[in-house]
């Protein structure tokens, strides 16, 4: 090696942190042996860290911390109760998606044809269960006033089902169905179901 | 906004290096800033995606500097470039030289670099990062990253030794 391929190698060298660095050992074992070599390197080194003094002693501002943990997208948790979270809302996702499918798919057949049931239950005013979820002894006036006065009546079985009361084609029956509001009756009637909802065209009530 | 102890150490770690690397290589301030942000909020991204923790800090400079490509639109291929053995006389200077100039005549001397040679020569001065690691983040081979940083030095030391004023 001469002194000016030693130079060569030597410019990069930094001082101890490249000590482990195997292509400035030979480089480095000559400096040692050649005085001016020697004296050059210390001056390089010295420049050297006098540079790197220079740019780390540059301050960032001080809010920059905080605008950045600040400004941060919230961070995707790692741990498995996420991945059981992200799994549920797959399969929530998925099973929308079937209903979505079967109510589509629902929503193409025909109307199932009337058939004739007797149904026992509450006869509600649809308006105040359906958007307050009123019903029983305790709304009764309303509920008598509402369906006298034209609101959609309904009744409700014990195991929550709930049709749609109708009286013949034409013909409103609401003025017979106040009488019950409220109250427990049995309603023979027909049938028919459309996109998952239940009428029942009213041809008899009993009470119980 | 919810507390992440585990990010907020990261960012009090590395936030001064990144943000002094992106001033070395933008000369602004608020690039600086925008860059160092930038940075985190991959990192708050992606950084999951990272298997080995010891090389969190050269993910970070990586992702900075490939940002400021971005941002410059130079993204470009680099091609091997061997150590050139015919450098350029490296200039007499002493110490001295360096010592009459600040923090900021030395930026304003980086800018005149290259930008292919003033990241590598930056990292070379700022961090304690070995050659693999400098080449790694650069994403170029390690005979392109010291010929770079060997030629990018001596076009410093030239600038300094030209402009510093005698004593």
């Amino acid at each position: 090696m001469t002194t000016s391929e030693a130079k060569q190698r030597l410019l990069l060298y930094r001082g101890p942190i490249d000590d482990a660095d195997p292509q400035f050992q030979e480089a480095l074992a000559y400096a040692r042996r050649d005085a001016e070599l020697g004296e050059w390197l210390r001056e390089q080194t010295e420049c050297y860290d006098s540079i790197r003094a220079k740019l780390r002693g540059i301050e960032p501002p001080i809010e920059l911390p905080e605008k950045i943990v600040r400004n941060r997208p919230i961070p995707f948790p790692r741990d498995s109760s996420r991945i059981l979270q992200l799994a549920a809302a797959v399969l929530i996702s998925v099973s929308i998606t079937a209903l979505l499918m079967k109510w589509s798919e629902h929503r193409q057949r025909p109307v199932l044809g009337a058939q004739e049931i007797l149904v026992t239950g509450e006869v509600l005013d649809m308006t105040c269960y359906i958007a307050s979820n009123l019903s029983g002894p305790e709304h009764a006036k309303c509920a008598k006033v509402c369906i006298r006065n034209g609101e959609p009546a309904g009744i409700k079985t014990r195991d929550g089902k709930v049709y749609l009361l109708t009286g013949n084609p034409g013909d409103s029956i609401n003025a017979k169905l106040a009488d019950y509001a409220a109250q427990i009756v049995t309603i023979k009637g027909k049938q028919t179901v459309r996109d998952g909802f239940a009428q029942l065209q009213v041809e008899e009530i009993r009470k119980l | 906004m919810s507390a992440d102890p585990e990010f907020e150490d990261l960012v009090k770690l590395y936030y001064p290096d990144l943000y002094r690397f992106g001033l070395s290589l933008t000369g602004s301030e608020a690039d600086a800033c925008d860059l160092a942000q930038e940075t985190f909020y991959i990192w708050a991204n992606k950084g999951h995606q990272l298997r080995d923790p010891t090389k969190v800090k050269a993910w970070l400079f990586t992702t900075l500097h490939r940002q400021f490509l971005q941002a410059r639109r130079h993204e470009t291929r680099f091609k091997d470039e061997p150590i050139d053995e015919t450098s350029p006389e490296l200039p007499a200077i002493t110490v001295d030289c360096v010592n009459r100039i600040d923090a900021r005549g030395l930026l304003s001397f980086l800018e005149q670099l290259d930008e292919t040679h003033r990241a590598p020569l930056v990292l070379y001065y700022l961090e304690d990062l070995s050659y693999n690691e400098i080449a790694e983040t650069l994403a170029v081979p390690l005979g392109t990253v010291q010929s770079r940083i060997a030629r990018a030095k001596i076009k410093l030391l030239q600038l300094l030794n030209e402009t510093t004023p005698p004593k």
